[in-house]
């Protein structure tokens, strides 16, 4: 069977920007959700957000995709940077490194290329908003009152002047395909196998991974960019967070102690953008260019809760069973696991029903494990959720530490929640995530 | 060694009905599901028309009780759920004990649609002339009165398989994949390989989408990728035809029910036909176009025969993508020329057609209802025409079925899809024999 190692890692998070910034901003067990200033909250429950610090698109894409950055959503700006920084951590001359014309440099330091046809990308993605600004200036055009006249919104009454829908720009809808994150990465980087997006809210990463890894599995690739990145930092992801009840609303005046994962004060989760791309590979090729493995992909579970869409499953059983495949899959036995990552969304019934999940599996031996969260400095940024995890789950492992949880001084349920950094050999982890609408995605990542 | 997939059930609710029969039969008479758009009024949009699923009751779909449990579900889910109730019966699980986490959901749903009118209203109310932006404090205080919280957690592209793991108890590996109008066709691929793998028993697959909404049909007319023959809905979508425009946006779901051989035939299923091939590619070429030369179509067809372990010669049938734009049926037709050019007889002796002729796109769900046509090809050796075919195009010069059902022998079919961002994906199916 061919195994599968992580080589690279690009994290974009409320931390910063780069998968140094991310894991430093873990392990300082720092909250970076402030207030939230794209546009103005004041008139809703929930103002603070945890938001990625600014960057320019143009300056991680080669100079001949600049134009290309006009018609990216930010959630596709989000995927397109991390893709870069993953493919420099992971030291490949891709078709957009290359064009930096330092290509051949980089080689002789000892980089390589891969064959595009043996690469995939499979990067997961939530329900993109389209841009309220440019689309209801163009509404405006064609308005009658407070309602948009659907006639003069398809044809202009005068000539002489565009319709409604002339406003935006033709490739309006292609700002908004969730595919288009993992379609621009692959154009970028040149990667021409199996490519996919997968859907499944904050659990879109990991299931992306055990798809890409069974496509390595089965000798159909070599390597993947596989992930997640997300903002819901648009009014309308505001919005429907606030109605869902997913959010706090007692934190608009102390935001760096409003999220609170698995603390028995929690009272909602933080609306936030980010995600990750990492680039997994083939144990062998790794091992024969000299690449940096963080940590093999060792096993990988998943289920659905079966339950009504909005809720999460109140026994915990889904979730157990998707960590139970994993680690069975791993061929490990629960109490060899070190380290457990769970969603952690500092939702009250959510944290309830992932804690209800680790004692299942772990049962009496929890007193081995640490668990670890991420959530409370960062907030949940979706699809990029479990892509972060991963991340951290992998430096975890590779560095020998765990950090320390934020904002989570009373932990539930007797959970071992790392008060202070700690500094422990870390032989397995699980990343649990449970996504709203009842999927679950768990993997097991092992230290090589 | 990998298990043997095979599919046990179907259903589809689509714009020429909502039975497997009844559409399957209008499909070969060569009828259209293509009429003007009465879900908005789209008289002065540049396209008036569109492939609607008409006179759907939910309630008779899915039961009276399911109906109330899923009543919030979107327009896609509801129609999902229709035609997975169809598949579910016909594979003869309705009432069968499974084990839940065995049992799993893979599509390829598409987004749910946009509370249109609140959304419009309150964007509307809250322009600011002067910040020539929307004013988003008073836009918070509209739209927190105004939207539904049900209604907007329904748009989330999970919602489809949410609700049909719910309906259904599926608490197996649960994904829903969103890569355009390739999205169906890669759900089923990879559900297969789900099972293959041995990580469940039974997948509910498929896709669901409906994007006849003003905001849809604007965003494709921008990018002027449907027809715009209005005088002539019927003959609007010429797949392979030189007159052909554009493509015409259907709406609807197509399910499948996947399961392992060792499954079906232990609890004595009806077996419908074996799923033994399935290709995936990338162009990473361009948002908009596919690859000039069909690189990643060509890569995936090869990948599918190579998956199925058949040569060129095996394939009787080619369901196409078919859309009926300019360039995507050229080069769908190079490609298959391309990859079929060793064949016995040449790449004519092939018989290619493509339904959204009749069916329209469904974009996300073609590939499913594409793929249900193609079971039932081999089911009745027939195959479906390529409907409104009447001036060759010498790009386009393979045999396209043309406008008349035809008879023949079919025992393995291909079913291709392509999507918008450069993903391709092709699936074979074959009749079962033990």
């Amino acid at each position: 069977m061919r195994r599968v190692v992580i080589t690279g890692l690009g994290a974009v998070s409320p931390h910063g920007l780069g998968t140094e910034a991310f894991f430093s901003g873990l392990l300082e067990g720092k909250s970076s959700i402030g207030p939230l200033t794209r546009f103005d909250p004041t008139s809703f429950a929930s103002r603070i957000a945890g938001v990625v610090p600014q960057f320019k698109t143009t300056d991680y894409v080669p100079k001949s995709y600049r134009k290309a950055t006009k018609i990216m959503a930010r959630d596709i700006e989000l995927a397109v940077v991390a893709a870069d920084f993953a493919v420099r951590d992971a030291k490949f001359v891709t078709r957009g490194i290359a064009e930096s014309g330092k290509g051949d440099q980089l080689l002789a330091e000892g980089w390589s290329k891969f064959v595009p046809t043996r690469v995939g990308c499979n990067i997961g993605a939530g329900l993109i908003s389209p841009d309220m600004d440019e689309l209801t200036q163009a509404m405006v055009a064609a308005r009658d009152g407070n309602t948009l006249n659907l006639a003069r919104w398809g044809k202009s009454d005068d000539p002489s002047k565009p319709s409604g829908m002339d406003n935006l720009t033709p490739l309006w809808l292609l700002k908004y395909l969730p595919n288009m994150l993992a379609c621009h990465v692959s154009i970028i980087h040149d990667t021409q196998g199996p490519s996919n997006t997968i859907t499944c809210g904050q659990a879109s990463a990991g299931l992306a991974l055990a798809e890409a890894h069974r496509t390595i599995q089965r000798n159909e690739a070599d390597i993947a960019l596989i992930g997640g990145c997300e903002t819901k930092l648009h009014p309308m992801g505001l919005l429907r967070w606030i109605l869902l009840n997913r959010l706090t609303s007692k934190g608009n005046d102390s935001p760096t102690t409003a999220c609170r994962p698995f603390d028995k004060d929690a009272s909602g989760t933080v609306l936030a953008e980010g995600g990750a791309v990492l680039v997994i590979e083939e144990y062998e090729h790794a091992k024969k260019r000299g690449a940096t493995i963080y940590a093999e992909i060792a096993g990988l579970g998943a289920s659905a809760n079966g339950v009504n869409v909005l809720e999460p499953d109140p026994t915990g059983e889904a979730p157990a069973v998707a960590m139970k495949k994993a680690i069975k899959d791993a061929g490990i036995t629960p109490d060899q696991v070190n380290v457990i990552v769970p969603t952690g969304f500092g939702v009250p019934v959510c944290d309830a029903s992932e804690a209800k999940a680790i004692r299942q599996v772990f049962g009496d031996s929890l007193a081995k494990q640490h668990v670890m969260l991420t959530r409370g400095g960062i907030g949940d940024c979706s699809a990029g959720v479990q892509a972060l995890d991963l991340v951290a789950a992998a430096l975890s492992i590779k560095r020998g530490v765990v950090p320390p949880a934020v904002n989570c001084p009373n932990p539930i349920d007797g959970m071992p929640v790392a008060q202070q950094k700690v500094e422990t050999e870390v032989n397995h982890a699980v990343v649990l995530t449970c996504a709203l609408g009842g999927q679950n995605s768990a993997v097991v990542l092992k230290k090589v | 060694m990998r298990k043997r997939v095979v599919i046990t059930g179907m259903g589809w609710i689509t714009p020429l009905g909502h039975t497997i029969d009844e559409v399957w039969k209008r499909l070969l008479n060569a009828e259209s599901g293509i009429a003007p758009t009465t879900l908005f009024d789209a008289r002065t949009f540049p396209t008036t028309f569109s492939a609607e699923v008409k006179n759907y009751d939910f309630v008779q779909a899915v039961g009276a009780e399911a109906a109330k449990q899923h009543d919030n579900a979107g327009r896609n889910t509801k129609f999902a759920l229709g035609a997975a109730m169809q598949a579910w019966r016909m594979a003869g699980l309705d009432g069968t004990k499974l084990d839940p986490y065995a049992v799993g959901t893979y599509l390829g749903a598409g987004e749910g649609g946009l509370d249109f009118d609140n959304f419009t209203e309150s964007a509307l109310m809250s322009w600011s002339d002067e910040k020539r932006g929307l004013d988003t404090k008073m836009w918070g205080e509209i739209a927190r009165v105004k939207f539904a919280a049900l209604r907007e957690l329904e748009q989330e592209p999970n919602m489809t398989i949410s609700h049909l793991s719910w309906k259904f108890n599926a608490r197996g590996p649960s994904l829903n994949c969103l890569t355009a109008c390739a999205a169906s066709t890669q759900a089923i691929g990879e559900a297969t390989e789900i099972i293959r793998h041995g990580d469940a028993d039974v997948m509910i697959s498929g896709g669901a989408h409906s994007m006849i909404h003003p905001f849809g049909v604007t965003g494709f007319n921008r990018l002027t990728a449907l027809s715009t023959f209005n005088d002539n809905p019927r003959g609007a979508c010429r797949p392979f035809d030189a007159t052909r425009g554009g493509f015409v946006l259907g709406e609807g779901s197509g399910i499948v029910i996947l399961e392992s051989l060792d499954h079906a035939q232990a609890r004595g299923a009806k077996i419908l036909a074996e799923v033994c091939g399935y290709g995936s590619s990338c162009d990473a070429f361009a948002v908009t176009d596919q690859h000039p030369e069909g690189r990643g179509a060509i890569v995936a067809m090869q990948e599918a025969l190579k998956d199925a372990e058949m040569t060129v010669n095996d394939i009787n049938y080619i369901n196409a993508h078919g859309t009926g734009t300019k360039v995507n049926d050229s080069t769908e037709s190079w490609a298959i020329k391309e990859v079929f050019k060793a064949r016995e007889g040449g790449p004519n002796s092939l018989p290619i057609s493509s339904i959204k002729s009749m069916m329209g796109h469904l974009i996300a769900a073609a590939g499913a209802v594409e793929l249900i046509t193609c079971v039932l090809a081999i089911r009745d050796n027939m195959l479906p025409p390529t409907a409104n075919y009447a001036n060759p195009d010498p790009e386009c010069d393979l045999d396209y079925v043309p406008n008349k059902a035809r008879a023949a022998k079919v025992d393995v079919a291909l079913s291709n899809s392509f999507g918008f961002g450069g993903q391709n994906d092709t699936l074979i199916i074959k009749r079962f024999v033990g």
